[in-house]
């Protein structure tokens, strides 16, 4: 591990609560340990720094937060913890000494258990839900943002997958398995600002790409839908395939059914069960980047991002 | 904007044709003063307002300028106490509202207000959500709202202001320019005084201060001068004794905010904001410039260790579509009945129809249902934003008499009226500004930069005599008005307006002394060499091209560029100071503003209108020098001693030093035998040519002459004088004089040019020694007043590099772990 023992002591953890239990039990129970390092590397001296986290796992029904501790070096001058306007957690740093490297790691101890999706055969017909979307707790998750505009292109491809009258589940999981099947996983042709047009033309991309491809086409059949930022399990279960965007910030949909949110990863095809951690949820990337800051000097910047997910019984293994 | 404007009732005339009572006194006053009276009283006005009020924005700033009206408008006693009633109704149901909506969000559950339309609002500030732990704060604390009397009679809301309630800046200068120019109405109609609301308001400042601190520290934060409404800010500011500050002089420690100051950092307490909420903070705001904003300022704003004023996010009040819903709202949420309405307001989603017009309206008026208050309202629907249409059906126009040309005319106007809370209470105040609408003129959308207002007067009431608008329950506060220790940006401004002034200075003098050899016509070999000097100045300071230098025997280049390039130069120095004139407007007081924007304008004009030709550049250049002649008067006469003076001194003596050094070393690049036309130009750019023929009769030696202009420290043009002058400023501004900073730096530069007459004097041939030594000296010491000035740079004015945002990108880490 990077982050010394002694190096740890120096610098207490910001937040290191137990959260309390509210999970309710409803299948395949599985803890992890979640590793999340973010280190910077400045080419000069940084003055003054502020830096916005998302890094802290939600609580959330089927998802149980053991335990969360957050350490950083330089330790902050100042930090604060609030919740934001989707309820996600969100941790401020402040600095004012001078550094030329700063690096945070988030540590949490997570027990999963989404319950299974309802039978999409008897989900409401699409056309119902986009038509009763504009309640107080759907309505935000249905307009354009920067990140995911409304275009026709996108809207159009959606749309494949919802005939009309079509139980609205089994049009998301059509969707889901189809950008699965007609999408290339491949990083470093697309960045945080290629536009979905683009993504959809080069039929490749990573998991932010194709999450806010099917953000912009459910919500322009009028369907909400959020954005989820979160983690993928490293190693696969026994005898599957490894999980795309493992080892690394992961993102994926949850769309509303008409009476729930359903969490889908179209990168890996998955209804969203015991192998996701959720950290928090928005409209698009920019609401909960998991690490942002601004920064005063510092030149060049280089990053490193480690993320490890593993079962926290192997792991003690 | 829709077609309204004429038809609307008349507020000086009954509908039986009779001037109504309040109107009666004020009328009778305008009328004895006969039509030519009034039109040059009107005439005044515009001309107060363009020399030293709302008008006199920046140097050549586009677009009309305001003007007022010298007809007020009467509002009478009875009625404004309704209207006063229903504006502190209207600014506590919007304060509930709004409270709501950035916190538990009942409201939208229960399906009182659309989910939608606030969702879809630009002005929905996400971070200003409150958390579920944090107390519930005011989200208002200033509110203005236009309104419009309808046909029947009634008022009605055309638009509720709770982000920036401009106007309030505008209103003092108005209320100001009246009493004098009109001081014969204002004594007999006598209107409430309005200053008892800006005390008011000053103590509210003060006892909204986090944690009940008793001496807290006010600023009024301002986009700078680049903003419509920096006068109002600076007005503001003067009238509530608080700092002027823009973001860049904030900073954040420990969770609470800081001024950058020349003395240090200052925490500030409570900070009424004119910046766009949405560009306060770029850590909370993806979306927002990273370099401007402070970043943590929304957080210190959310833990209460800061007063910010209105509260982030409390824009949302002003979607136009949420008028529609404040009739129902104002039971469920006050338990009263909504006193003052809004004009009938729909809000329409994306292929919702149109309901009729409702009788006595003229049209529908269509913005952008969630926009704020910047919308303009358009005559015909568009295309709908997320947020849908807000429709607003609109009655008429209300005229009252506005003095057009020389005849009082009925013209349509938009009432203003403005309110302010002292935490538990709303108080409105006794007046307003009423804008007068022509064809064309935006209803709604932000004040712009200009256009016809008038003044709104309360007739005061007898008895307030007795009783006092200001009485009120509560411990008597003191008030406090800040120290205000500078803030660097001001320093440097200081600074960088008397480099520019300074500047301009040379720039004039240069070219009038090439001017006047280039007229004569026959040009003297000695005068040539005096040219070629003078060009070599002129390119040095950047005033003319490098190739313009005269060639032996044609001077024809020089001309030809002094007449292309000179103007445009002048002219570029004058928009600078124009700019940092305006910049340091609150450091100065009316009159030295007035005088300095009054001087500059004349020196503009005069470069402006002469005709191109160099004949009369030298008579156009002289208001130039005269200006800079002013700033030095002002400096030296009107400015207390310390801080704001200082730096302004700093940078005339500064650059003038700078100036001198390197024109001398120009002068001496010259064979020895031809020093003295050297010399001569040296005395007369120095304006030394008096002192040394009183001195030294006729005889022209490099001794002496050079002893006046480098090494006498009593000769107010000359090296040495400069560089008493900037250590003197220097020790006074750190407070004692340190050897080995920029003090020490000055004292080491006097030294050096007192030697120069010992070693002019020593020489066996003082014209050999002067071109041998000191050009080359002379350069070095101008250099080394660059790096000086550079030095106070760096150490007072924290120019720090600009901020900038950095974020993780899914895509980016991934490469890095391939």
């Amino acid at each position: 591990m990077p982050l010394g023992h002694s190096r740890a002591a120096a610098h207490p953890a910001l937040w290191g609560d137990d959260s309390p239990a509210n999970g309710r039990r409803m299948g395949r129970r599985m803890i992890y340990s979640l590793r999340h390092r973010t280190a910077y590397g400045y080419a000069r001296t940084v003055d003054l720094a502020s830096h916005l986290l998302h890094l802290k796992p939600r609580i959330l029904p089927g998802q149980r937060v053991l335990s969360a501790r957050l350490t950083c070096l330089p330790a902050p001058d100042h930090h604060t913890e609030t919740h934001d306007h989707f309820g996600n957690a969100a941790t401020r740093l402040f600095l004012v000494a001078p550094h030329t490297a700063f690096e945070v790691t988030a540590e949490s101890l997570v027990e999963v258990d989404f319950p299974e999706a309802p039978p999409a055969a008897r989900s409401l017909p699409w056309e119902r839900i986009a038509a009763a979307g504009l309640g107080a707790e759907t309505a935000d998750f249905l307009l354009p943002t920067l990140f995911v505009p409304l275009i026709p292109e996108a809207t159009a491809y959606a749309a494949v997958s919802f005939p009309p009258g079509r139980p609205v589940l089994e049009g998301l999981l059509d969707l889901n398995r189809r950008i699965r099947q007609e999408f290339t996983f491949q990083a470093g042709v697309t960045s945080i600002t290629t536009p979905i047009a683009e993504v959809l033309r080069m039929r490749r991309g990573v998991c932010q790409d194709f999450s806010q491809l099917m953000l912009a086409g459910l919500r322009g059949l009028g369907l909400p839908a959020r954005y989820v930022s979160g983690y993928v399990r490293t190693r696969p279960p026994p005898g599957q395939a490894r999980r795309r965007g493992a080892d690394q910030s992961h993102a994926w949909v949850s769309a509303w059914i008409g009476d729930e949110w359903v969490q889908l990863d179209p990168t890996n095809g998955l209804v969203v069960r015991d192998e996701h951690v959720v950290l928090a949820w928005g409209r698009d990337f920019s609401d909960i980047s998991p690490v942002r800051g601004v920064l005063l000097g510092g030149g060049a910047h280089r990053l490193e991002v480690n993320v490890d997910l593993e079962p926290a019984t192997e792991r003690v293994a | 904007m829709p077609e309204l404007l004429g038809n609307g009732p008349d507020e000086m005339v009954s509908g039986a044709g009779r001037i109504r009572g309040h109107w009666r006194a004020l009328m009778g006053i305008i009328g004895s003063l006969g039509r030519p009276a009034l039109a040059e009283r009107g005439e005044r006005l515009s001309r107060a307002m363009a020399e030293d009020g709302v008008a006199s924005l920046l140097p050549g700033a586009a677009g009309e300028l305001w003007k007022l009206d010298p007809v007020p408008l009467p509002i009478m006693g009875e009625e404004f106490e309704a209207l006063a009633a229903g504006m502190a109704q209207r600014a506590r149901l919007l304060d509930a509202v709004l409270g709501d909506l950035y916190g538990p969000q009942e409201l939208m559950a229960g399906g009182h207000v659309p989910a939608p339309l606030i969702f879809g609002s630009p002005s929905f500030l996400r971070t200003a959500r409150r958390s579920s732990g944090l107390p519930r704060r005011p989200m208002l604390h200033l509110y203005a709202a236009d309104l419009l009397r309808r046909p029947d009679g009634s008022w009605a809301v055309l638009q509720d202001r709770t982000s920036l309630c401009s106007g309030l800046g505008q209103l003092l200068e108005n209320r100001r320019l009246h009493s004098s120019a009109m001081a014969e109405a204002f004594g007999a109609a006598q209107p409430r005084s309005i200053s008892p609301f800006f005390e008011l308001w000053q103590e509210a400042l003060i006892r909204l201060a986090p944690h009940g601190r008793r001496d807290p520290a006010i600023a009024l934060l301002s986009p700078g001068t680049r903003d419509p409404h920096w006068f109002e800010h600076v007005v503001l500011s003067r009238e509530l004794g608080c700092t002027l500050v823009e973001t860049g002089d904030l900073t954040m420690r420990g969770g609470a905010l800081f001024l950058k100051t020349l003395a240090g950092l200052q925490p500030l307490d409570v900070v009424l904001s004119r910046v766009d909420a949405a560009a306060l903070d770029p850590l909370d705001q993806p979306e927002a410039n990273a370099a401007g904003g402070v970043p943590g300022l929304l957080d210190a704003v959310r833990h209460g260790a800061l007063c910010l004023l209105n509260a982030p996010g409390a824009g949302l009040g002003e979607a136009p579509a949420l008028a529609a819903f404040l009739e129902s709202l104002c039971p469920k949420v006050l338990g009263e009945t909504l006193m003052l309405p809004s004009l009938p307001t729909h809000w329409l989603m994306p292929g919702a129809p149109l309901p009729p017009l409702p009788e006595g309206y003229s049209a529908w008026g269509f913005r952008p249902a969630g926009r704020g208050a910047a919308a303009e309202v358009a005559a015909r629907p568009f295309d709908p934003p997320p947020a849908g249409l807000a429709a607003t059906a609109l009655p008429p126009l209300p005229v009252a008499p506005s003095l057009v040309g020389s005849v009082l005319t009925p013209t349509p106007f938009v009432l203003r009226l403005f309110a302010v809370s002292d935490g538990t209470q709303w108080h409105v105040l006794p007046g307003g500004i009423a804008r007068v609408a022509k064809a064309g003129t935006a209803l709604t959308g932000r004040l712009p930069g200009g256009g016809w207002c008038k003044d709104v007067w309360v007739p005061a009431d007898p008895s307030e005599a007795i009783i006092g608008p200001a009485a009120q329950s509560g411990p008597p506060i003191a008030i406090t008005r800040t120290a205000g220790a500078i803030p660097s940006r001001v320093a440097d401004n200081l600074f960088w307006l008397g480099r520019y002034v300074e500047r301009l200075d040379r720039a004039a003098r240069l070219m009038r002394a090439a001017v006047a050899r280039l007229r004569r016509g026959a040009v003297l070999p000695r005068e040539l060499a005096e040219l070629s000097t003078l060009a070599t100045c002129l390119c040095e300071a950047g005033l003319i091209d490098e190739e313009a230098r005269p060639s032996a025997g044609s001077l024809t280049s020089l001309a030809n560029a002094l007449e292309r390039t000179a103007k445009p130069a002048v002219q570029r120095l004058q928009g600078r100071i124009g700019g940092l004139v305006e910049s340091v407007r609150d450091r100065l007081t009316a009159d030295m503003h007035a005088t300095l924007k009054q001087t500059l304008r004349a020196a503009e004009e005069a470069l402006e209108e002469s005709p191109d030709g160099l004949p009369d550049l030298a008579r156009a250049l002289l208001p130039s020098l005269r200006f800079a002649n002013a700033v030095a008067g002002i400096a030296s006469e009107n400015m207390v001693r310390g801080g704001a003076r200082l730096f302004l001194e700093l940078g005339r003596r500064i650059e003038r030093a700078q100036a001198v050094a390197a024109e001398v070393a120009v002068a001496l690049d010259t064979p020895p035998a031809r020093i003295e036309a050297g010399l001569r130009l040296v005395l007369e750019l120095c304006d030394s040519v008096i002192t040394y023929r009183s001195r030294y009769l006729a005889i022209l030696q490099p001794a002496p002459a050079l002893d006046l202009v480098l090494a006498d420290s009593s000769n107010p043009r000359g090296l040495a004088f400069q560089l008493k002058a900037i250590r003197a400023a220097l020790a006074e501004v750190a407070g004692f004089a340190e050897e080995d900073g920029p003090a020490g730096r000055a004292e080491r530069l006097l030294a050096r040019a007192e030697g120069v007459t010992t070693a002019l004097l020593a020489a066996p041939d003082q014209a050999v020694e002067a071109t041998r030594l000191l050009p080359s000296l002379l350069r070095e010491m101008a250099a080394e007043l660059g790096e000086l000035s550079d030095s106070l740079g760096r150490r007072y004015f924290a120019l720090l590099p600009a901020a900038r945002a950095v974020g993780v990108d899914m895509g980016e880490a991934a490469i890095i772990e391939a």
